[in-house]
């Protein structure tokens, strides 16, 4: 019992950061229409831009928490940059084309990103995790070792995916942003700024992603690939809603933390995660899916 | 001999019914036309018979066999075959390729003796491209045979789908909305086609159009379909005389009296037009939907815009709010050319856009929808006064726009109008699947903006309501302008009203001077005699005429007061 | 036999001779490239097939055909068989799993099918060829290796007979490439087309979809896999990283990038994918003005991504749609100058 609570916590803050990475592919895919495959890459080349500094650039007279601030300040920053970058330069332009095409171009952005990361940072060498918390402070749940840095995972994701909520819920902009993702259309016919909600929720999209890849280098083998691919439990998460539904979203993203975690109990296998997202993915396209060709008749 | 039968077919999307059990009988050798007002049902009618889509009840048998799990393509083997509203070719491929496609795919063919270019398929392949060919003649498409079909105008397209569905031998055809984005003439033309296809290929048909001429000219027998419910069925003279269906496509007849609609003084003309569009084209991809279309509106005038489904109301509103740009032409606003800016920019000249389907955000709250028109303010707008005119919506204030009921739907879209102090308001479709106390409600809000001095450019299917509030009216037939006048001018003459929803609306002057039979031209009868009605009908028209000695005109206008007093 | 087809046989017969002695006389390195960009080619043309013809979306192509190697390479190593019996196991075991792959694909459209083959990829990448649950599949961490390998009695594996595999490799190319180009103008290939350019119509126009999708689907992985048996021959062993997903999401972009609906591009995108590389490595190091640099494999990745970006938004139709065009249009502007209409095929 005890070693199932301690799993759940474990699962729990693994499904937060999945929440995030899924949070920021439904609000590009909902306001621009791309589904970006390129999210998980983002997000692992804005944490690569943290840990440059926190381990490279940071002066070792500092204080611990002064180069995690500045770290972390400086991944965000460059993740925010990055997201408008990426909306000015391409997806600006490529507004009204097919959605598949997007998501084409995500993928030549994800390529470029991660073997630009891997050129810069090296691809097979291990690298140190940015710990937000002490990595010293751990407990022990029935043998299971739970670290401060689960729970501060948990606790960041639930405040963004809240901060996030309430940012979209109570301001002006945010209700603007709900407008275009219902309809773009309707929006531009109500005044709403539908180009700078595009670029902002790029911006915000990049940047939780950024969140996302810094607060999961503790638990995983931190290296250029595996955040990149981080993209396809964001993308099972994001389906659980549907690609529309924000707390679905969350939900589901919690839920795949804990359904990829309780099968280590039996399983040592590091791929068989894999296989659980994907099982996710087929489960809610099976169950959400229209009848017939609906899709396409109208 | 019932060649098709669709027992208690019922379709539901979500919470919306689109078909309640419907029922429908094809014999053979019929063209069955179905009509109804947009959202009636159907095309979801349609797909359900075509296999597209499947029905939650309901039971579908062609020539015995029952259909219901069949897939599309066993149904197409059974012998439907069917075209769709927005066109469906294969555009990567020739005009002759699209047709041997249904050809192959019917007959037992070999995926390996294909790529082997084994003798087996090189035969079978040039026997079905010389049957594609002798389909084009008879459809007087040979000159396009070798086309890519995205390559071909929109008019033709629709000729090549009918020819492609006509390639698979069908026994029944199923024709969705053929004449949409034709013009009067390519209209006439395409009726003789179908009579000619009918004769030539021995095929049964159910025809969708929104084109009520073409549908009264050409089916034998005509359903009438509202809100997914069976409205009517009869032969098409009975239906175009039918008050049901008289109702659901142009409204109830006002029992206001003209005293009241006289106090409506028209703005003063002299005034400078507020919004000026000037010979504007506009269409979507190869369809090109209004041609030459100019209109005025002064301030504070409330102007409506008639005419039947697909006639071009909805695109000339898009084009003027900048949904979509004008091919040629110009729009000027308040003094300011407007002509090929965003929606968004144009919002903030004051010139508010209602379209279609009302354009909320089903899932923000009616607080929060009102809230956003700070964009078009440019600031935070306090929101009261909509609740004080709408007071529904105040109990309603957290609810999600997309969980309340039309009318409370269109309420909002209202209120934002006139939270938005602009200065012209266009609204379309206002009353489109309304309960008619709630439409009244509606229209008396269009009041209320007049009294505001706020403009108002209003598409309407109730035609009645419309001209009852409007100052001055344009009536639309086939992508252009073909009347306009004061709007109790246009009340007085419902007929010719009546006519641009049911298919007798005024003839180019060509085509009924060509009608002359013999007779002294009364000018007074004249608008009557060439009013566009079915071909039979017309026949049945002249026969009697010549039997009694009268001029046409005469024996039509004793018809039409008939009709007019049920 | 029509003309048209004596032209393309004859141009393909042309094609194969050309290409069959280019690598005669390079080094070993060389050859290796060779026969990898006709693997890789065959990976680009199982693309030209499901995407280009019929129009679904697939980012797991090079699953197919790691699927084909393992299997190849366990045939041999385990069982010692005649290579070519290997080569059928892997491309029989391809097909089987491309059709699992298309039974979601009867449901899905664009986007949602990409998400559902990117998961298959990544299962594959970092489950089935690297756990040691399926080791009776993929022979271990240390995967299978193929010292001796005999077809049709010939000796033909890595170390000494490179130019046989890769001859007996580009004979198979030639031959499904010609098959595929045929098929295009078929009337199989006109329903897959119709498949593409309106499912909708398809389905009521008499072509049964579950039929020509799963068909599609399993033949794209047999293509894929057929190229994929050969790998353990070219290099000797099997190893995921080869097979892992960012090939598969490289076989998308390189096909998008030459032209996925042409036929003549996959070879002209495999030849870029295993050529440039290494082109890259071995002459993309030096000094420049005192300053050491040295290109590695990444810039070719990085190249790919930017070059697809460029595409998507400039040329639309590939790089070989795009000179196809242009020489169509040249032609028939020389045609014109000339006095006389020339046909633009």
């Amino acid at each position: 019992m005890a070693a199932l609570a301690a799993y759940t916590i474990i699962g729990l803050s693994l499904g937060g950061i999945f929440s995030l990475a899924a949070l920021g592919i439904v609000l590009i895919y909902r306001t621009t229409g791309v589904l970006n495959f390129a999210h998980g890459a983002m997000g692992m080349f804005s944490t690569f831009v943290a840990w440059q500094v926190f381990y490279g650039w940071s002066h070792p007279f500092w204080p611990g928490w002064i180069s995690t601030l500045l770290a972390v300040i400086a991944g965000l920053v460059f993740a925010a940059l990055m997201g408008l970058f990426l909306e000015f330069a391409i997806f600006r332009w490529v507004r009204t084309r097919d959605p598949v095409v997007k998501a084409v171009i995500t993928i030549g952005v994800l390529l470029a990103l991660q073997s630009a990361a891997s050129l810069i940072w090296k691809n097979n060498q291990y690298h140190l995790p940015i710990y937000l918390a002490p990595q010293a402070a751990t407990f022990t749940i029935a043998d299971v070792p739970i670290g401060a840095n689960n729970i501060v995972v948990i606790v960041a994701a639930l405040l963004l995916a809240f901060g996030l909520g309430a940012f979209l819920r109570y301001t002006s902009f945010g209700r603007a942003m709900r407008a275009v993702s219902d309809s773009p259309t309707s929006a531009s016919l109500w005044g709403v700024p539908v180009g700078r909600v595009g670029a902002v929720s790029w911006m915000l999209g990049s940047l939780v992603a950024a969140v996302a890849g810094i607060l999961i280098t503790p638990f995983i083998n931190f290296d250029t690939t595996s955040l990149t691919l981080l993209i396809i439990d964001a993308l099972a998460a994001a389906l659980i809603g549907g690609l529309v539904s924000l707390p679905l979203t969350v939900l589901g993203g919690f839920l795949l933390g804990l359904l990829e975690t309780y099968p280590t109990i039996w399983i040592q296998s590091i791929g068989f995660p894999r296989l659980v997202a994907l099982l996710v993915i087929l489960a809610v396209l099976v169950v959400r899916n229209p009848r017939g060709f609906a899709v396409a008749a109208k | 001999m019932t060649m098709l039968r669709v027992r208690d077919m019922t379709v539901r999307f979500g919470g919306i019914v689109a078909l309640d059990g419907i029922s429908l009988d094809l014999n053979r050798g019929e063209i069955l036309g179905l009509i109804g007002p947009n959202g009636a049902g159907k095309t979801t009618l349609f797909n359900c018979i075509s296999g597209v889509i499947h029905p939650d009840r309901g039971s579908i048998f062609f020539e015995g066999h029952s259909l219901v799990y069949a897939p599309p393509h066993v149904r197409a083997r059974f012998g439907i075959a069917r075209t769709f509203q927005n066109l469906q070719l294969w555009g990567s491929m020739t005009v002759e390729e699209n047709l041997v496609v249904p050809m192959d795919a019917l007959g037992r063919r070999n995926t390996f003796s294909d790529a082997l270019y084994l003798p087996f398929s090189t035969y079978a392949e040039r026997a079905s491209r010389e049957r594609a060919r002798a389909i084009l003649h008879v459809l007087e498409l040979d000159r396009h045979a070798r086309t890519l079909a995205a390559d071909l105008p929109a008019g033709i397209q629709r000729r090549v789908e009918i020819a492609r569905a006509l390639a698979m031998r069908p026994r029944l055809l199923l024709l969705d909305e053929p004449a949409a984005g034709l013009d009067a003439q390519e209209t006439a033309r395409l009726a003789e086609l179908l009579h000619a296809v009918r004769q030539r290929f021995h095929v049964s048909m159910l025809l969708v159009d929104h084109d009520m001429s073409l549908v009264l000219r050409v089916c034998d027998y005509v359903y009438v379909l509202d809100f997914g419910k069976l409205l009517a069925r009869g032969q098409p003279s009975a239906i175009r005389s039918d008050p049901k269906v008289i109702a659901a496509y142009l409204g109830e007849e006002s029992k206001q009296s003209t005293g009241e609609t006289t106090t409506v003084v028209a703005a003063p003309k002299q005034a400078a037009p507020l919004l000026e569009v000037k010979q504007v084209a506009a269409g979507y991809g190869g369809l090109e939907v209004i041609r030459d279309v100019s209109l005025q509106v002064r301030p504070g005038e409330v102007v409506a815009c008639i005419g039947a489904n697909g006639a071009g109301k909805t695109t000339t509103l898009r084009a003027i709010s900048g949904m979509i740009h004008p091919r040629r032409g110009r729009v000027m606003f308040a003094g300011i050319e407007v002509t090929g800016r965003t929606a968004e920019r144009i919002s903030k000249l004051g010139l508010i856009h209602i379209p279609e389907g009302r354009g909320l955000f089903p899932r923000l709250t009616v607080e929060d929808t009102l809230r956003l028109v700070s964009n078009t303010a440019g600031h935070e707008v306090d929101i009261t006064p909509a609740f004080q005119l709408f007071p529904k919506l105040r109990e309603r204030r957290r609810q999600l726009v997309g969980t309340l009921s039309g009318g409370e739907q269109q309420m909002v879209a209202m209120a934002r109008a006139i939270l938005s102090r602009p200065r012209l308001v266009m609204i379309d479709e206002m009353s489109q699947g309304l309960a008619p106390s709630v439409v009244r409600q509606l229209f008396e809000i269009i009041r209320v903006f007049r009294d505001e001095g706020i403009a108002v450019l209003l598409v309407e299917q109730f035609v009645e309501s419309a001209l009852d509030v409007a100052d001055r009216a344009y009536v639309f037939e086939h992508g252009s302008i073909v009347l306009s006048g004061a709007a109790v001018d246009l009340r007085s003459d419902r007929k010719l009203v009546a006519g641009s929803y049911l298919g007798t609306a005024v003839e180019t002057p060509a085509m009924a001077a060509a009608d002359g039979n013999g007779h002294r031209v009364d000018p007074a009868l004249m608008e009557i005699v060439s009013v566009r009605v079915p071909a039979k009908v017309k026949r049945a028209l002249e026969q009697r005429a010549e039997a009694e000695g009268r001029p046409t005109g005469a024996v039509a206008i004793e018809l039409l007061e008939k009709v007019d007093r049920q | 036999m029509t003309s048209r087809l004596m032209v393309r046989v004859l141009v393909t017969l042309v094609a194969f001779a050309v290409l069959a002695r280019i690598p005669v006389g390079f080094d070993v390195g060389f050859k290796f490239d060779s026969g990898l960009a006709v693997i890789w080619a065959f990976g680009l043309l199982s693309l030209v097939l499901l995407t280009g013809y019929v129009g679904q979306i697939s980012l797991c192509q090079a699953t197919f055909a790691g699927v084909g190697a393992y299997a190849a390479g366990m045939m041999t190593a385990t069982f010692h068989v005649d290579y070519i019996v290997a080569v059928a196991v892997g491309v029989a075991a391809a097909f089987a799993l491309g059709i699992i792959v298309g039974l979601p694909a009867l449901r899905l459209h664009g986007i949602t099918l990409a998400i559902v083959t990117l998961g298959i990829a990544l299962v594959f990448d970092r489950y089935v060829f690297q756990d040691h649950a399926f080791e009776w599949f993929t022979g271990g961490t240390g995967g299978w290796s193929v010292r001796e390998a005999s077809m049709f009695g010939l000796q033909m594996d890595s170390s000494k007979h490179l130019m046989a595999a890769y001859v007996v490799l580009l004979a198979l190319f030639c031959l499904v490439g010609l098959l595929m180009v045929n098929l295009h103008d078929s009337g199989a290939g006109r329903r897959f087309r119709a498949i593409r350019d309106s499912e909708l119509a398809a389905a009521t126009m008499g072509v049964d979809l579950i039929r020509y999708k799963l068909l599609a689907f399993g033949m794209s992985a047999a293509i894929a896999g057929l190229g994929g048996a050969f790998y353990p021959l070219v290099a000797g062993n099997v190893s995921p990283q080869p097979f892992w997903l960012f090939t598969s999401l490289q076989f998308a972009a390189i096909a998008v990038l030459m032209g996925v609906r042409y036929v003549p591009a996959a070879a002209l995108g495999g030849a870029f994918m295993a050529f440039v590389p290494d082109v890259l490595t071995r002459f993309g190091h030096g000094s420049l003005f005192g300053h050491q640099y040295e290109i590695s494999y990444d810039w070719f990745q990085i190249a790919v991504g930017v070059l697809l970006i460029v595409q998507l938004i400039a040329l639309p139709d590939g790089v070989w749609g795009d000179l196809r065009h242009r020489v169509g249009h040249a032609r028939s502007t020389v045609g014109a100058l000339g006095g006389r209409r020339v046909k633009v095929a």
